[in-house]
């Protein structure tokens, strides 16, 4: 915490400055490498007693002048309506996933050192720059929901594109002391010309309507770990169709000494074959690896990673990380 | 031997007796807490699962750190977790945009005064001692 501005009983801002940042190493092609990670900022501040601000932004390596780039990532306006309901204003992680939500740039809370290929492959959209309202743990089920309508996808932060909306619709529940099952639907009309999400240059020519079905399950135990997601996506275009393509990846986790726990994790993405919106690279990938929890601001992870791509055929590599929290 | 052995038992007797959990009490401020909770739903507001209480004051949490003795016991007897599982559970929820971090305190009287001073805030203390707080029961009982 580099910053903590409060004042007892009075009604003054209580701002807060925290951070994520890694380092890798990686053993690829019989090379060795050493890079930087990210380096992610978040500011949490009190503005009155039922709004709240929260702003991230990341810092990485990019093609610029400087040779890293700034991104925002988040600034999420909060208001407390009623007990534990919510509207949330700007830019927000996409309440998709588990997985999009709860780590995203919190390296430091990654069960693995890299996002699963459902992420890191452009399937959902990451962020959404919108509207929301959102409930957490009411009732006995601690029901979670989260309904969201935002400029979709081919906007900018500034902007929307077309005259389009995304919206998200998703529901948590946990119905046992720390599991938690999920499921969501987004629907959004992408209109021709958009630039997919993360800067990715494809293009296509034709309105289309998609719809992602989203569903997660997950347990975080004393011993055991288990985290698995998967979504559906169906790209409807009045001249070709309906294509659907799957992602999906199963995370286990044991801690087998105080601080030390083994994990493995399955991916697989498969796209329609006459997908035409995703970028038609099936893939898969199987990793296992050691995490060194020293302690919960620094975790160390040694990783074995396994990939086959219709494109780029097999690759193995070896990744050591180590991420802080500050 | 005989006197080596109960030298023994005498050692962990007390040893265990040293490591038996402090008797814990819940104070709270005059605003928003009921007089009365059951220790589920204590557990629910401790670990930020309740953003408003039922008048509509803003739920605040107060806790002694995890080094001290009250700490320790509201560690083992509230979360069932470790100091740094603790600290993981809270960065993650403040990360997610979800809940304001516990404030902690190193003594008992510190906790009290702002407990006295903050509209909703409710915390944990080994003592309640007296002043202008409630001393909040739970299932009935006035420590646990």
């Amino acid at each position: 915490m580099l910053m903590n501005i409060s004042w007892y009983g009075s009604e003054a801002q209580d701002t807060q400055i925290k951070g994520f940042v890694d380092v890798l190493t990686t053993y690829q092609d019989d090379k060795l490498s050493f890079g930087l990670g990210e380096q992610d900022l978040f500011i949490t501040s009190e503005l009155t007693d039922r709004i709240t601000f929260l702003g991230e932004s990341v810092f990485k390596f990019g093609m610029s002048p400087t040779s890293f780039n700034v991104s925002i990532e988040r600034i999420v306006l909060k208001y407390n309506f009623k007990g534990n309901h919510n509207i949330l204003i700007g830019k927000h992680h996409t309440p998709l996933n588990y997985w999009n939500d709860t780590y995203h740039h919190g390296r430091v809370f990654f069960p693995t050192i890299y996002r699963p290929l459902l992420f890191s492959s452009n399937v959902i959209p990451l962020h959404t720059t919108g509207i929301g309202v959102q409930g957490e743990n009411l009732g006995k089920l601690k029901l979670g929901y989260d309904v969201m309508a935002g400029n979709g996808i081919g906007s900018s932060d500034i902007s929307d594109n077309d005259k389009y909306k995304s919206l998200t619709a998703a529901l948590h529940i946990k119905p046992f002391e720390k599991w938690r099952v999920g499921g969501s639907v987004y629907y959004d009309k992408i209109s021709p010309g958009f630039i997919t999400h993360h800067g990715s240059a494809d293009t296509v020519d034709f309105v289309i309507t998609q719809l992602i079905y989203s569903g997660s399950l997950s347990y975080f135990g004393k011993r055991f770990e288990l985290l698995t997601e998967g979504s559906l996506v169906t790209n409807s275009m009045d001249s070709i169709g309906t294509t659907t393509s799957v992602a999906f990846y199963g995370y286990g986790g044991i801690k087998f000494a105080k601080k030390f726990t083994g994990y493995a994790r399955y991916d697989l993405i498969n796209f329609d074959t006459n997908e035409i919106y995703f970028d038609n690279d099936n893939k898969m990938t199987v990793l296992a690896g050691i995490r060194f929890q020293v302690n919960y601001l620094v975790v160390v992870k040694l990783e074995y990673q396994y990939d086959e791509s219709d494109r780029n055929g097999i690759n193995n590599m070896v990744t050591g990380q180590v991420a802080i929290g500050f | 031997m005989l006197a080596v052995i109960t030298s023994l038992i005498l050692f962990f007797a007390g040893f265990h007796g040293f490591a038996q959990d402090q008797n814990l009490s819940v104070i709270s401020n005059t605003k928003g807490v009921p007089d009365d909770m059951k220790m589920e739903d204590l557990r629910s507001v401790l670990k930020g699962e309740k953003q408003r209480w039922g008048d509509g004051t803003k739920v605040v949490v107060a806790l002694m750190k995890t080094n001290t003795p009250a700490g320790s016991s509201t560690l083992k007897k509230i979360y069932g977790m470790t100091s740094d599982e603790l600290n993981k559970y809270w960065l993650a929820l403040v990360f997610q945009g979800k809940a304001k971090a516990p404030a902690f305190f190193n003594s008992a009287a510190e906790l009290q005064v702002f407990v006295e001073q903050t509209p909703g805030a409710i915390g944990i203390v080994d003592s309640p001692g007296s002043g202008n707080h409630k001393k909040i029961t739970i299932d009935g009982k006035k420590t646990f």
